[in-house]
């Protein structure tokens, strides 16, 4: 039954709030891929096990990822009456406890996350409170939403209903306000006024490039040729950077209102969504999605009678990362090799089955409906003055609470990582944040109060990119973070043009000379020049941009690179080949817990005979380093020194073995 | 058109023409790898990039087109940097390639800085010329890109033997190191195109020039060859001519000529000595025929003149001639074909000239050497160029293990048989009258040999059966040059004498 007025609308909004907020208790899980990887789906079985058994009348469901991966399996409890509690870490145990307290009319406070007390309507900026009557005890010790440090920083738009909604129910995407906007495009807005609007806002693109999206879908509008396309660009290949897949598997509606409302505006007639192969919950979920919006009425000839005519297609990647380079990606959706070409001409001029065509990345299109909706001058309230809105990060890495996060353009690096990301596990030095995958920099501790914005960030020698931001603590060895990305280019380089192929193989091969301690004098002035006329010839961003993980960490971290060339040393004590582990015999007790661990056999020793490490045995994997007894400490690391020679046993027998003789 | 400035000069392009093209219009030589003029751009290898003002990057200009107003820089410091480190990326891929080798020192490479590296042994630069010339020109694609990155290489699918592979070798002939090897391509055996005026003993391209002396000295396309003519698909060589100057339509066109008088001066033909199965031509490798020898002895044949004999490649310098192979023989032509006495000599008389000491037998019947100081010539050959004339008809040639033919003959000074072993045989074959369909189209008559036959050789010595029709040359009567240029005259006398005073005249005047 399609939607074709603006009482079909409402009565899916109806149907959707009554799905959203039932009169029963519901329990929601997230599972999206974080949930899942954590045991979500077991964790799902289970409640609804113990809901049965119990006799207990609850709606289950799924939803998608709140952004808190960290703590996943995260489920959500409403009971009416109550506001939600969101519970963490629940396994099965857990999950039959809380069935168990939440029949009992309980809440276990010490499982709790947070409690929310409202949830946001973004679109049509509203609220709804959830009605208080009956709460249990111990609530008051549940924080509140907002005083989650994780949550309190960041302001979630594109983010706001993931974790909330159903992500294969279109009528609750439509109960927060979905589709609305694109009612209101179609029925009240010219093409040139969507244009205008969302040039106004200032959305850049949030692929990484960072290029004005109303500019570009000005251009393409612009260009002669039909069918005109546009894609969305969902093929998410750097390394630890998971935003785009969040939300397709937590909102996926939002990126095809997105793309109707573009595709409305540049005069496009198909669609096509590129999926990573990698990404199966994703490709789904975008699927559902897609066929509930055809089904409705939102996609395909004439919707919503405006006349207007438009449908999408999914084709998804085979595992090449080069793939997300718009050309590279539009020679795949025509089934040839994934490889770039040259620009010009520009997709928007010349682009699938060279027709124009507009690229935009996933968090792109699932800005539109909100731009419509709130307007330019909502969307453009938060950032700085060329980076407007919020941005989307993936933070990874050594951090307490990793996991996808939404900020304001502008948010300086050290409140990203200690007040939302709670700081470094085991209370280490923060060493640098990498930001913009394979194609970013590293931006060192010393520059932890840069404002993130897409020109701060360029200027620091990094980029923005998709929103991948990997906190590094100071056991990272800077080299080895420029030779684990360039072997990762390297491995992904589609191998067309030489620069990239060979240039970028040659100085993965200088840098594992330098970790495995065959640096010579004189390697980083050649990576230094390598990497510049790489920058300037390759044909394409990965070739073009491969290289700055190279450039900032010898830009900020010049005395590692010295350490490991002239002393053969790694300050970090990870490179292996520079790295030795000694036990310090005046603090071994012989306690034989390292002897026991070691993966090799490598550590010589019995009760009360100090023990040693047999360097030709040890493969510095730093077992004995991690289960020496912390008071001991006796393993220790070296590096740039020669590993002292190993005492004669007769002086290793501890004393107070001779004390017993 | 576009105006644009290249180098500080001002240039004007066609629009759609790339920056390589107005470069080139103006002399500006930018180098390239992967460009070819007959595909589209590539754009790979990075060689030919250049700055455009206001633009981040450096762009290839192979591919980029002139745009209103840029400028351009083909000799700037990124340039030349690029340059460099592409040249001495591909030369520690291929250091053994001569022509990467080359590159890399007209680019600048900087030889210190790359011995820091291990260097391949490649030979392939990945420039993509034999997948685009077999994907675009011959519609096929038997060879591609497999595999991704630095693992990257060109292979047929699975890198077995092609089924598709049509076998034309166009990927090996646009290769620029010799990296394709038709044999990985495909388990077909290429089939060269014999060049007839090469005798077979070298191949040619479907579109060719006959000949150096060729009138007119333009190509001609083979139609039975050429892959446009059998697959409609290629078209290479038109869309490299720069007078566009091939046209694929043209056909055959009978014109009707109203004319007064004929002169037959078709030629000669070669006579096919394999039908001799005693002397093994076709079996025994180091048997040649002299027109055979003639190429391989001329400069602009397939050895460059040097003798290599056919088996080895090695340099023929004991060579013996075989007169009167097929001529003067009732089992083949009973006449004498006059010339081989004397060419044989001659051809004896140039391999010493080439390399003093050679040796050359010659077996003959008789000596024809009727001409002028021509008996002297012979004499000459004996006395100073180490010819020795053996009067006797060899019977057999056999093959020796070393690919030496060996020859059995009778010596009839001697009277003995005797056997002769040299490096290399040349058959001096007869030759006959070219007459082929001269008979029926012109109404005239042949004698028994096939040569035109003269009714009255006195008085009218090169009038044939029918009036009007002269014939001079070979197909008149076996002669050589010097003769046959004065029977020419000699006809184009007996056609000024028919056509006197008929100017204007119609058929019956």
């Amino acid at each position: 039954m399609a939607v074709r007025s603006a009482d079909d609308l409402a009565k899916l909004h109806e149907r959707g709030l009554g799905s959203l907020f039932p009169a029963k208790t519901k329990v929601s899980v997230g599972m999206a891929t974080c949930g899942l990887a954590s045991g979500a789906d077991e964790v799902f079985k289970a409640i609804r096990a113990e809901a049965e058994s119990r006799g207990a009348d609850i709606v289950l469901s799924r939803t998608g990822c709140m952004g808190f991966c960290q703590r996943e399996p995260l489920v959500s409890v409403v009971k009416p009456g109550w506001p939600r509690i969101v519970y963490g870490e629940v396994d099965i145990p857990k999950a039959e406890e809380i069935i168990a307290a939440l029949a009992e009319g309980k809440v276990l406070d010490e499982y709790a996350l947070c409690q929310i007390a409202e949830e946001s309507n973004l679109i049509e900026d509203s609220r709804i409170a959830y009605p208080t009557n009956g709460l249990p005890p111990g609530l008051e010790k549940v924080p509140g939403y907002q005083d989650v440090p994780f949550f309190a920083r960041q302001e979630k738009r594109i983010l706001h209903s993931c974790g909330l909604v159903d992500p294969d129910s279109l009528e609750e995407y439509v109960s927060l306000g979905g589709y609305r906007s694109l009612f209101k495009v179609l029925t009240s807005m010219t093409p040139e006024e969507v244009i205008e609007e969302v040039t106004r806002s200032g959305l850049r693109g949030r692929g990484g490039a960072g290029f004005p999206t109303g500019r570009k879908w000005e251009f393409c509008r612009q260009a002669p040729g039909e069918p005109k396309y546009v894609i969305c660009n969902a093929d998410e290949g750097d390394p630890g950077a998971y935003m785009d897949r969040g939300i397709l598997e937590s909102n996926p509606h939002s990126v095809v209102e997105g793309m109707v409302i573009g595709a409305y505006a540049i005069g496009a007639s198909q669609g096509v969504v590129y999926v990573r192969m990698e990404y199966p919950q994703a490709i789904e979920k975008i699927r559902t999605a897609l066929e509930q919006a055809e089904e409705q009425g939102f996609l395909g000839n004439d919707i919503l009678g405006s006349g207007f005519s438009f449908s999408i297609d999914i084709d998804c990647g085979s595992g090449a990362f080069v793939c997300g380079e718009e050309t590279a990606l539009m020679a795949s959706i025509e089934g040839l090799t994934g490889e770039p070409r040259q620009r010009p001409p520009f997709p928007a001029q010349s682009g699938l089955w060279a027709k124009p065509t507009n690229i935009n990345n996933v968090k792109s299109w699932a800005s539109v409906p909100l731009i419509i909706s709130r307007g330019a001058e909502w969307y453009s309230s938060l950032g700085t003055e060329k980076s407007k809105g919020t941005v989307v990060f993936s933070l990874v890495g050594n951090v307490n609470n990793s996991g996808l996060v939404e900020v304001p353009l502008g948010m300086s690096l050290r409140s990203l990582v200690f007040d939302v990301g709670g700081g470094i596990p085991g209370d280490k030095e923060l060493k640098a944040v990498q930001t913009g995958g394979p194609s970013g920099g590293c931006i060192p501790a010393e520059m932890a109060d840069l404002s993130v914005d897409y020109e701060n960030l360029a200027e620091a020698g990094s980029i923005m990119g998709s929103g991948g931001m990997v906190v590094m603590d100071e056991e990272t060895c800077m080299v080895d973070v420029a030779k684990y990305f360039l072997s990762f280019t390297v491995a992904e380089s589609c191998g067309k043009c030489v620069p990239c192929r060979e240039g970028l193989r040659r100085m993965h091969e200088i840098l594992t000379d330098i970790t495995e301690g065959r640096g010579q004098e004189g390697d980083v002035e050649l990576l230094e020049q390598m990497s510049n006329t790489i920058i300037d010839t390759a044909l394409c961003g990965l070739g073009n941009t491969a290289p700055n993980p190279v450039l900032t960490t010898i830009r900020y971290f010049a005395d590692e690179y010295r350490a490991h060339i002239e002393e053969k040393r790694c300050p970090a004590f990870v490179c292996k080949a520079l790295t030795s582990y000694y036990i310090d015999p005046s603090k071994c007790r012989a306690c034989r817990i390292c002897l026991k661990e070691c993966p090799t056999e490598g550590i010589a020793g019995a009760k009360d005979v100090i023990h040693v490490i047999d360097q030709e045995k040890c493969s510095k994997c730093g077992t004995c380093y991690d289960v020496c007894p912390t008071r001991l400490s006796a393993v220790v690391r070296l590096s740039g020194v020669p590993v002292p020679a190993t005492l004669p046993e007769e002086e290793r027998v501890l004393a107070r073995a001779k004390r017993e003789e | 058109m576009v105006s644009l400035t290249i180098d500080g000069r001002k240039v004007e392009a066609e629009p759609g023409k790339t920056i390589m093209e107005a470069a080139g219009s103006v002399g500006v030589k930018i180098p390239s790898l992967c460009y070819h003029k007959a595909l589209l751009p590539w754009g790979s290898c990075r060689l030919c990039v250049v700055e455009v003002a206001g633009r981040p990057k450096l762009v290839a200009s192979c591919a980029v087109p002139v745009e209103e107003g840029i400028e351009v820089r083909t000799d700037s410091p990124r340039v030349v940097a690029a340059r460099k480190l592409v040249s001495e990326l591909l030369l520690l891929r291929c250091p053994e390639v001569p022509q990467i080798q080359e590159l890399a020192s007209e680019m600048g490479a900087d030889e210190t800085r790359l011995r820091r590296f291990q260097p391949d042994h490649e030979d392939c630069i990945l420039c993509g010329l034999c997948i685009r010339i077999c994907k675009e020109r011959m519609g096929i694609n038997a060879v591609d890109f497999v595999n991704r990155g630095p693992d990257r290489k060109v292979a047929p699918p699975f890198s077995r033997h092609s089924p598709i592979c049509q076998t034309c070798g166009a990927c090996e002939s646009v290769c620029p190191t010799g990296a394709v090897h038709l044999a990985e391509v495909t388990g077909n055996t290429p089939r060269p195109i014999a060049a007839e005026f090469n005798m077979g003993l070298v191949g040619r391209k479907p579109i060719y020039i006959p000949f150096p002396q060729a009138v007119p000295k333009v190509p001609v396309i083979d139609p039975e060859r050429c892959v446009f003519f059998q697959r409609g698909v290629c078209q290479t060589c038109g869309s490299f001519c720069e007078a566009h100057a091939i046209d694929y339509e043209q056909k055959e066109e009978e014109l009707e000529l109203d004319v007064g008088a004929v002169v037959v001066a078709t030629g000669l033909d070669l006579y096919d000595v394999s039908s001799l199965e005693e002397y093994g031509y076709g079996k025994v490798k180091n048997v040649i025929t002299a027109m055979e020898y003639e190429r391989l002895t001329s400069a602009s044949g397939p050895t460059g003149g040097e003798l290599k004999r056919p088996s080895d490649g090695r340099l023929a310098t004991d060579i013996a001639f075989i007169q009167c192979v097929g001529s003067r023989d009732f089992k083949h032509m009973a006449y004498c074909s006059s010339v081989c006495c004397m060419h044989a000599t001659k051809e004896a008389m140039l391999a010493y000239e080439h390399h003093p000491g050679t040796k050359s037998t010659i077996f003959y019947m008789d000596l024809r050497a009727v001409g002028k100081r021509f008996q002297e010539y012979l004499t000459r050959a004996a006395a100073e160029y180490n010819v020795t004339y053996v009067r006797g008809r060899p019977g057999s040639i056999e093959e020796a293990e070393n690919g030496n033919p060996i020859i059995w003959y009778e010596d009839t000074a001697a009277r003995q048989t005797k056997s002769f072993e040299t490096d290399l045989v040349i058959l001096s074959q007869a030759l006959l009258p070219s007459n082929g369909h001269v008979s029926e189209a012109l109404g005239i008559a042949l004698d028994e040999y096939g040569f035109v036959q003269i009714p009255d050789r006195l008085a009218h010595p090169l009038d044939s059966s029918r009036p009007g029709v002269f014939a001079c040359g070979y197909v008149h009567s076996p002669r050589d040059i010097p003769d046959s240029v004065v029977q020419a005259s000699g006809s184009a006398a007996r056609v000024a004498e028919v056509l006197a005073g008929t100017q204007g005249a119609d058929d019956d005047g």
